[in-house]
């Protein structure tokens, strides 16, 4: 179990240890110009016929000067490989310029920004916002409690920070509840990069600090990407939520009335269930692995995609069990629904709610803000 | 032939105090030192058995902490028969959230609802900063229930629950609904069998 580390902090060298040897191929992946100016083809040439068609055409697009976005989008819609998706996120999210003769000094610039926040917002001489620290000192050993990842001192401080440089500087939502999670996939998939082992069970003391502060601060970055397009489901009130979680029962009424019908005659409200949907993006329903698979294609649909979009998932989600919830009684239901037997849930069994989700959203976008009034 | 009741029952309190680690105790007799923060509320049920036989089903919503989840709340305890309201004896700020929770449910619950204020980790009695003469001296004044707790030991936990039990009004069967629990419904001390009511008035003083 020996995990291969490097002590570069820049993610997009992982292509060089698992794309392949050649040279020309991550130094234009890293933005970084190849010393000797040869390219190499035949090892491209190589690289590409012992890779998968799809695989291939990532790299292709990866390799280009200026990044194809629509293009990269389409690839990534249908999910990205494991060992691709520490630099494909990054781009999605605009936390990495599509052109790759800026990417180094942009990463290199933004990683020294979060240190400097970390710096100021920490800085022995500033008081913490006691109520915000307190809540994100209770949550962080309660985030994926048993993951051993997640249990290390370091991996905690780096949540905590995360957290708090993030709940700071957006005084209008501060900390709540469920971030925590989201920050989770971000930090493993980065870790990915730089561990050949299981990222959920690598021991991150062993990576030098620079790596970390790395791993850490773009993770904090695409944490605020994400957190931007779903603002509203942190603010007070939590109006982005209620809204989903209204639109959704009004579409569940559309696509499946029997069901509807039928959780309305056990008093069963979409709120008692689906606002935990909203608020963890069903983080708290599938597994971290269906998660990361889910939000490929979140982050390839666009900014909305987590308010929007999300909500047709939520809906196939629902309708996927409603043969089984029509037999239950509320008590039935609710216990369902708050332990649903996903554990087994392959990458595949997410792509076809994916599947199913698109065709909701593609028949019913229109109509749906046609009937809300909005 | 027994009695069988069911009520429903709402956990409020704030945030880490300890709730989810309380029903988790009640209900399946666990505890875990780390368990995810609740979102929304989860739902879990319990049955007591009283000495007389009777028996008492809580159908228990229990409830996020954080303050940003507070206008949910009116959603479960709308149709409560009783909450407990748990503190952390060891966080004297969180007594003052209690005592929140204990006010907003005298102005806007059932006007019968049965609370129950209740001290958490005891076994953390060294870190204690909520003595048991201000919370039982409190819990006097405003007519409430008050009961200490660890649910990591599980001390006083089955205790508190059927004193609760006991203190609900099994003399007074409401009119037999089908309600399953559903906080839309209005099942209040529903006697499944329909059978004439014993006397059943030793409230609690655990
Ligand atoms: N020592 C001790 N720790 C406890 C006890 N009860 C709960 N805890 C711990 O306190 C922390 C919070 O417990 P939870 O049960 O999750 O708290 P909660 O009130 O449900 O919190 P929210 O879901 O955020 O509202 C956990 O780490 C528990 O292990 C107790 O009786 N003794
Ligand atoms: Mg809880």
């Amino acid at each position: 179990m020996r995990s291969t580390l490097t002590h570069d902090t820049d993610p997009l060298q992982l292509i060089r240890r698992r794309l392949g040897k050649s040279k020309s191929l991550h130094d234009s992946l890293s933005g970084r110009a190849s010393p000797d100016g040869s390219e190499s083809p035949e090892l491209l040439q190589r690289e590409r016929s012992i890779r998968t068609n799809r695989r291939q055409k990532f790299i292709n697009c990866l390799l280009q000067e200026d990044i194809n976005m629509p293009e990269l989008r389409k690839l990534a819609w249908q999910g990205i490989p494991d060992e691709l998706r520490p630099i494909v996120w990054p781009l999605l999210l605009g936390h990495m310029p599509s052109i790759s003769g800026l990417r180094s000094s942009t990463l290199k610039r933004k990683r020294e920004e979060y240190a400097s926040l970390v710096e100021v917002t920490f800085a022995r001489d500033r008081q913490l916002d006691q109520q915000i620290w307190h809540q994100i000192e209770i949550d962080v050993p309660r985030t994926r409690p048993g993951v051993r990842l997640w249990m290390h001192a370091c991996t905690q401080r780096s949540l905590e920070r995360i957290l708090y440089v993030w709940a700071i500087r957006h005084p209008a939502s501060g900390y709540v509840q469920g971030i925590n999670d989201l920050a989770t996939p971000f930090f493993q998939v980065f870790l990915s990069a730089y561990v050949d082992s299981e990222a959920e069970d690598f021991d991150p003391t062993i990576l030098p600090p620079s790596v970390l502060n790395a791993i850490e601060a773009d993770s904090y970055f695409c944490l605020s990407r994400l957190l931007d397009g779903i603002q509203d489901n942190y603010i007070a009130g939590q109006p982005g939520i209620h809204r989903s979680v209204k639109r959704m029962a009004e579409l569940v009424a559309r696509i499946d009335p029997p069901l509807a019908a039928h959780l309305a005659s056990q008093n069963v409200e979409f709120m008692q269930f689906a606002f935990r949907w909203m608020n963890c993006l069903l983080m708290r329903e599938i597994s971290v692995r269906n998660t990361i698979r889910m939000w490929d294609t979140y982050l390839a649909e666009g900014a909305d995609a987590f308010s929007q979009f999300h909500l047709y998932v939520c809906s196939a989600f629902l309708v996927k069990w409603s043969e089984k919830l029509r037999q239950m009684d509320f008590q039935g239901i609710i216990m369902f629904l708050q332990s649903l037997p996903t554990q087994s849930w392959t990458d595949h069994d997410i792509e076809m709610l994916l599947s199913e989700a698109f065709v909701l959203s593609s028949t019913w976008h229109n109509a749906q803000s046609h009937f809300s009034g909005r | 032939m027994s009695k069988q009741f069911q009520f429903k029952l709402v956990l409020l309190g704030e945030s880490a105090v300890g709730k989810s680690s309380l029903v988790l105790r009640f209900v399946k007799d666990q505890f875990d030192d780390y368990r995810e923060s609740t979102i929304g509320a989860a739902f879990l049920t319990q049955t007591v058995t009283l000495e007389d036989q009777t028996t008492v089903k809580f159908e228990i919503w229990d409830t996020a902490g954080q303050e940003r989840y507070k206008s949910l709340a009116p959603m479960y305890y709308r149709n409560a028969n009783c909450a407990v309201v748990v503190y952390d004896i060891t966080q004297s700020t969180s007594l003052d959230k209690a005592k929140t929770w204990i006010r907003e449910l005298q102005r806007q619950a059932d006007p019968n609802i049965v609370i129950a204020l209740c001290g958490n980790k005891t076994d953390l009695a060294a870190r204690r900063q909520v003595s048991q003469e201000e919370a039982q001296k409190y819990a006097e004044e405003e007519g409430l229930m008050w009961g200490e707790t660890s649910a990591k030991t599980g001390e006083g936990v089955s205790e508190i629950f059927t004193a609760i039990a006991k203190k609900l009004p099994l003399t007074a069967p409401a009119p037999k609904t089908t309600a399953r629990g559903a906080p839309g419904s209005s099942g209040r001390g529903v006697d499944l069998n329909k059978q004439p009511t014993a006397g059943q008035n030793d409230a609690c003083n655990c």
